[in-house]
């Protein structure tokens, strides 16, 4: 018996095929994250409209600061340190030409910088879901913008302003197939999902009907979509709107069938931060800024019209 | 997830069922594929000793994980698109018939060279000299190695689990997802695993026995 052959026990076998699946994952995109989806004039505009939305966006009174505020430093300082990631696609991505960060995420860290100091201007702290609470807690950051998902756990570390986005299971499928634009479209299809996500559990539940088929990750069951292997891809909507986002031959279609609300981190020492954000969004979301915003953004990934935004405060830890 | 006894109990019993199916097929499979590249290594032609030395170069060599992806990824791009279940199958039958062939050809190998020249010499041909004397002398060595590969075969169908297969692996990870109990679910499989192979080595030990020849 040869040594160098894989033997496969059961639960190291799971840890080498992720590793060796990595490796070698077929049609994984290497291009530059360009807006490969629309064409370039299209992407001009979007981009536009983007920086004429947040030129538009709304100035706090003086009289909405206190003095000794956390809201006031930050006036001070005249930059918000904005906690988050330049990775992900339409949410916060850094455009590896102007190096501004653009995206859903990004966005609504500028016009929060611009409410409370009167300009766009934010500096990125780059975090992980392990630091997240640490850096807010600590004062290196004002607020995380960072596809924060709201879960009692992490509110007894931190303020969670919003939600103000809605995530949760959305659906991809090839750019040609127009029989699937809801969940209740999956029941009799094959639909792929990744072998470590609960999303498995909710396609059962909302399409028991459907066939479901685990791979390893996002490459193999974007390749099990293109090839015709599976009709349909579910995963949380930010990892589907970040794939579309670099190949233009899938789309996504509808909005989440499943509730993930993501917040506006803010450290639980300054308590009047977090009800000055969420007076901000209110704010925002009333005028249709949020609305314009998200069209810009998530909208150029989505189908459809813009969501109604997540009732402020309606999730257990915000 | 005790409390779900019979749909854990009709799921890992599905699992099961599409394992037993898929080794049985990767087996025969193999034995089939893995007797014909040994006859191919072994034929005076030198061109077919070539492809075959090839054959078992490449399947052998090639990480079974990695030739599944291939497989399953790969082929549709060339426009081959087979159901999944078949086309993990067919990869795992073409890679183990790499390593049934180097048993046989070793099974063969263990008949002394005396016996082919006297079949040579009684003026028998390539194919008779094969079939009436050497492989049924090569058979009982091969035994036990070959029940090696089965065992072999059955645990290494717990891979087709990372590209889509349902089998008893690919069960477990649903369960896992469901219930939050790994450790249970990955011992359960075990277990099956474990009986599954036992039961085959025994095999493998009654029929060395039954064909045991006097030399």
């Amino acid at each position: 018996m040869r040594l160098s052959r894989p033997r496969p026990a059961l639960g190291a076998a799971s840890a080498t095929a992720a590793l060796a699946l990595t490796l070698t994952a077929c049609g994984g995109s290497t291009t530059l994250p360009a807006a490969s989806g629309s064409s370039g004039s299209a992407a001009a505009d979007a981009s536009k409209t983007y920086d004429e939305i947040l030129a538009a966006a709304p100035v706090a009174s003086a009289g909405q600061i206190p003095a000794g505020s956390l809201m006031a430093k930050i006036k001070k300082r005249g930059t918000l340190i904005v906690g988050g990631t330049d990775t992900s696609a339409l949410f916060s991505l850094k455009d590896p030409v102007t190096g501004e960060l653009t995206g859903f995420d990004a966005g609504l860290a500028a016009m929060l910088a611009k409410y409370i100091t009167g300009k766009t201007s934010t500096k990125l702290v780059q975090v992980s879901v392990a630091t997240r609470e640490q850096l807010l807690r600590n004062g290196t950051v004002d607020t995380v913008f960072a596809t924060y998902s709201i879960t009692p756990e992490r509110a007894k570390k931190v303020d969670f302003a919003g939600p103000y986005y809605s995530s949760g299971d959305a659906i991809l499928v090839k750019k040609a197939n127009t029989g699937i634009t809801s969940v209740d479209d999956l029941n009799g299809k094959t639909v792929c999902t990744q072998s470590g996500s609960t999303a498995a559990n909710d396609i059962k539940d909302f399409a028991p009907k459907s066939k479901v088929i685990l791979f390893d990750g996002n490459s193999q069951c974007v390749q099990a979509v293109k090839q015709g292997r599976a009709d349909a891809y579910v995963i949380d909507q930010a990892i589907l709107v970040g794939t579309q986002y670099r190949d233009p031959s899938v789309k996504v279609v509808g909005q989440p069938f499943t509730t993930d609300p993501y917040g506006i981190g803010t450290p639980k020492a300054d308590p009047e931060m977090k009800t000055f954000v969420d007076a901000w969004l209110k704010k925002i979301e009333a005028s249709g800024a949020w609305a314009k915003l998200w069209k810009a953004t998530l909208g150029t990934a989505v189908t459809g019209t813009a969501p109604k935004p997540p009732v402020i405060g309606s999730v257990e830890g915000s | 997830m005790f409390t779900h006894v019979d749909a854990v109990a009709g799921q890992l019993g599905r699992g099961l069922l599409l394992t037993l199916a898929m080794t049985a097929l990767t087996f025969t499979g193999a034995v089939a594929g893995g007797l014909v590249v040994a006859v191919l290594r072994i034929c005076p032609v030198a061109p077919l000793r070539a492809f075959g030395a090839g054959y078992v170069a490449v399947f052998r060599n090639i990480p079974l994980l990695v030739l599944l992806v291939l497989f399953v990824f790969g082929l549709p791009d060339l426009g081959l698109l087979y159901p999944l279940f078949a086309t993990v199958t067919t990869a795992m039958a073409l890679y183990w018939a790499a390593f049934v062939c180097e048993v046989v050809r070793s099974g063969v190998r263990a008949v002394p060279r005396g016996q082919a020249e006297a079949a040579r010499a009684l003026g028998l041909g390539f194919g008779q000299c094969l079939r009436h004397v050497i492989l049924p002398q090569a058979v009982r060595p091969m035994v036990q190695p070959l029940g090696s590969i089965f065992i072999g075969c059955a645990l290494s169908t717990s891979l087709a689990a990372a590209v889509g297969v349902a089998e008893l692996t690919g069960q477990a990870e649903f369960l896992t997802l469901r219930y939050d109990q790994p450790l249970t679910s990955f011992a359960l499989t075990t277990v099956v695993y474990v009986a599954l192979t036992l039961t085959s080595g025994l095999v493998a030990g009654r029929v060395e026995r039954k064909l045991a020849v006097a030399r």
